[in-house]
């Protein structure tokens, strides 16, 4: 409805409008109206009356088409002001050439209703208007235009300008009585169009956005506050910025800084993707699991012991390969515990390496320059870590007695026969006091194949520690019975209360009577033991079994003498019952019957029981899933 | 949800609406009494530009609605009739030039604006009503009838708040007889503005209108120069 009303209304004010050019004429310049160009004669008319100061004002007229009335005084400015009253007067002051008739202060009422009129000098009324002065004020143009540059965009593709000026003279503003606001407009130098900014009451304005490198062509102009007629525009001035260096400009290096640091982050993050998996082991070093090199880590499994032993017995293909299987190629964290093998082609560190055992008993391959030492216990192990205690530390030579035990005992499966032939090989020290036991030479086994434990029986004031052998002593069938030389003061021999063959012409083991767990009684007597016999350097040895038809007595005799020389010919096993014995089983009274040693060719574990077929393993050693076998 | 939503633009709404009458009435602006605690005490100057901030403004309006009536209505041929045309104000007597102005005191020039203002206020309200009758005009015009006919009403409060403080701050002295009496001031005879026509009416008030304007300029330029002169 409203707009219906609102369409209405304007259709109504061009009807108006349209019917206004057409009626008067002579009123045209208060309004703004668009002078009707038809074909009727021009007749003289004002042009317009304007006051810059709202103190004076002036008329301009023009004679039309009327040119014979241009002369000066033909045509006559009649005014009067208020509503009432003909009186007439008339122009107080005629500025001819300018057709202009000027008011001054004296004529100027502000507020006042003028009107004034065209005549001739007959009087003959060509035009009529009225106006309030304060309605016909148009200020003149503001004065001294200038700009300033406020700042440069960081891309240094635009630029601020601040255009200053001062207010127009002839307008009193200090007093009040006129209040301006202005209007700057700006365009680009070939532009047609300008660009108005919002007017304002001061006189200074900021221009923004204007582009580096163009020219720019500003001009301003002023009215009255709360009029609507804008005073002329003031002479243009240009503004042009070219292109300036960016001296302490940071917008550059701000960017630089930032693409170096996103691209240093990117160059990390590859990297640590990159190499994720070694950041992973630093990070989280793998815990070393029981893996054997060349050995498949299926058959360190549960319930696969008869196939590790074969291969670890040297079945299958030849003993343990000395090339690594590819079994753990691709964990390059698996470090591999090393098996001494019987190989040829083992290196240098195998040779030095005797048996966990031997070492322990002091029995060592003697060392060429080095003769007081003894048996030190700076074995040459490996370097790799193969397996043995971590406390272990193969750089000190002095911790011994316990590190030969904990190598003893962490070491799983050593083949002592094997071992004692590689120690045999004219071994050659690595390190300095090196403990090399060399019992024979020639002869492929000198040694007893030890077991895996031996029980510890004392540990002698100097160190060393005295061994009871195990239950099975195999005594290997030497051919040469070589002398021992041992001359390293090492571990305490240990020694076993049996007695030796000739041919070995082992020395003497020692016995400590008290600190051995048991004995048979014929193992007493044989038992030769001077305590003070220890010679250092002694070793482990294989014990010959006496004979069994030796004669106690006899055996008697010769317990004085400190050595006691087997028989030559037989290899027996020694009678009594060693350190370890299979518990056979338990009588009424809960008193263990112990086995006693059995001979050497059947394992002595359950000869009364039958068994199945039990693997090749190690003596005196029982896997748990054959104690299940065992006799409750 | 709805519900929060039609609540959460309901009161947007009513804070815009807040806002923008805020902006527009400029001279609403409470001020303060004597002894109000918290209240922030306006300078003289911050005073007089409120109150010709205002009367700026009721000029800007009463000149869009005479030029609105000058195309609705034919400004009639006879130039002599519109000659014919006096203002009702026209007895209050004004300076009409600067140097009448500037000579006058300031205590006459107060109550010039002050006479002039209350002069307006009958008329305009039974302008507006008379727009709001007729509806010839569109919503605009009759708005701005309204709008012209409060602020003249506020106007008029906020000069007398002005000469109450000139007056507190000694500036002039109290003579200043409006303050007492409003209806002194009114002319004698006031009901010629009944005969006026709308046109005619806004014709005058646009006159005074840039009468006070001036005025309050010229007073305030005078007493506190320094403050945007």
């Amino acid at each position: 409805m409203a707009f219906s009303s609102y369409s209405s209304n304007l259709l109504l004010i061009l009807l108006i409008s349209s019917l206004g050019w057409l009626s008067s004429p002579g009123s045209a310049f208060l309004t703004d109206r668009e002078r009707l160009t038809s074909s009727a004669i021009v007749q003289p008319y004002i042009t317009e009356c304007i006051s810059s100061n709202q103190e004076t004002f002036r008329c301009w007229w023009s004679q039309g088409d009327f040119h014979n009335l241009s002369s000066p005084g033909a045509l006559k400015i009649f005014y009067h002001k208020k509503a009432f009253g003909t009186h007439w007067k008339e122009c107080p002051e005629y500025i001819y050439p300018n057709r202009e008739c000027f008011f001054d202060r004296n004529h100027t009422s502000i507020w006042t209703l003028y009107c004034v009129q065209l005549r001739s000098q007959n009087n003959i009324t060509y035009f009529n208007e009225c106006f309030n002065v304060e309605n016909i004020v148009r200020p003149d143009p503001p004065i001294s235009l200038n700009w300033t540059l406020l700042n440069v965009s960081p891309s240094g593709l635009s630029y601020d300008v601040m255009v200053n000026w001062d207010s127009p003279p002839s307008a009193d503003i200090k007093t009040g009585w006129m209040r301006i606001e202005y209007e700057i407009q700006y365009r680009e130098k070939n532009s047609t169009e300008w660009e108005a900014l919002e007017m304002q009451p001061h006189t200074k304005q900021t221009i923004f956005g204007l582009h580096i490198g163009k020219e720019y062509q500003v001009h301003i102009r002023c009215r009255m506050l709360a009029f609507i007629r804008f005073g002329e525009f003031s002479d243009s001035i240009f503004i042009q910025v070219t292109e300036i260096s960016i001296k302490d400009s940071t917008f550059p290096l701000t960017l630089v800084l930032v693409f170096g640091v996103v691209g240093v982050l990117i160059l990390i993050m590859l990297i640590v993707v990159s190499q994720q998996h070694r950041f992973m082991m630093i990070l989280l070093p793998p815990v070393p699991a029981p893996k054997i090199k060349g050995i498949d880590p299926e058959l360190l499994k549960k319930g696969k012991l008869d196939e590790l032993n074969f291969i670890l017995s040297g079945g299958g293909m030849g003993g343990l390969p000395t090339y690594a299987q590819d079994f753990y190629q691709d964990e390059p964290w698996v470090e591999f515990i090393e098996v001494d093998a019987e190989d040829a082609d083992t290196g240098e560190k195998e040779e030095n390496q005797g048996s966990d055992t031997q070492k322990l008993l002091g029995l060592c391959h003697p060392a060429s320059h080095h003769m007081n030492t003894g048996c030190s216990n700076a074995v040459s192990f490996p370097d790799d870590d193969s397996g043995r205690a971590s406390c272990y530390d193969p750089d000190l030579p002095e911790q011994d007695p316990l590190m030969l035990i904990a190598t003893l005992l962490s070491s799983q499966t050593e083949d002592v026969e094997t071992s004692f032939n590689v120690v045999e090989r004219a071994p050659a020290p690595e390190r300095g006091e090196r403990p090399l036991v060399q019992t024979q030479t020639g002869g492929p086994q000198t040694w007893v194949n030890t077991d895996f434990y031996a029980q510890v029986s004392n540990v002698m004031p100097s160190g060393g520690v005295v061994l009871s052998p195990g239950q099975q002593l195999r005594i290997q069938e030497s051919t040469s019975a070589t002398e021992e030389e041992t001359q390293k003061k090492g571990k305490s021999s240990e020694n076993t209360e049996d007695k030796r063959q000739k041919e070995l012409q082992l020395q003497m083991l020692m016995v400590d009577p008290e600190g051995s767990g048991y004995t048979t009684e014929s193992i007493a007597r044989q038992i030769s033991t001077p305590p003070a016999l220890p010679m250092p350097g002694e070793g482990y040895q294989t014990i010959q079994p006496q004979p069994v038809e030796t004669k106690p007595a006899a055996m008697a005799e010769d317990n004085q003498s400190p050595y006691i020389l087997p028989d030559s010919s037989q290899s027996q096993f020694f009678a009594p019952v060693a350190d370890y014995t299979v518990v056979q089983e338990v009588d009424s009274q809960h008193s263990l019957l112990l086995k006693p040693p059995a001979r050497q060719s059947p394992p002595p574990c359950m000869p009364q029981h039958p068994l199945k077929a039990l693997p090749a393993m190690p003596m005196g050693y029982i896997t748990p899933d054959l104690l299940g076998n065992l006799a409750p | 949800m709805p519900g929060t939503i039609r609540s959460v633009s309901l009161t947007w709404v009513v804070l815009l609406v807040c806002l923008s009458s805020r902006r527009t009435s400029v001279g609403a602006a409470p001020i303060c009494t004597n002894g109000q605690v918290g209240c922030h005490v306006l300078s003289l100057d911050n005073l007089f530009d409120r109150v010709i901030q205002h009367s700026a403004r009721m000029h800007s309006i009463s000149s869009d609605l005479h030029s609105e009536f000058e195309q609705y209505f034919l400004p009639s041929k006879n130039q002599i009739g519109r000659v014919g045309r006096i203002c009702h104000t026209s007895t209050i007597i004004t300076p009409n030039g600067k140097e009448n102005a500037q000579r006058m005191a300031r205590e006459q020039l107060t109550e010039v604006i002050l006479k002039l203002l209350i002069a307006w206020r009958d008329p305009l309200w039974h302008f507006h009503q008379s727009m709001a009758h007729h509806h010839d005009f569109n919503n605009f015009s009759s708005n701005k009838a309204l709008e012209m006919n409060d602020m003249v009403h506020e106007l008029r409060q906020g000069v007398e708040k002005v000469a109450e403080k000139m007056q507190v701050l000694g500036i002039i002295s109290n003579s200043v007889t409006s303050l007492a009496s409003p209806e002194v001031l009114l002319p004698s005879d006031s009901a010629d503005w009944r005969l006026m026509k709308d046109y005619d009416l806004l014709y005058c008030f646009r006159r005074d209108s840039n009468k006070v304007q001036n005025y309050l300029k010229i007073l305030k330029c005078r007493i506190v120069p320094d403050h945007g002169c």
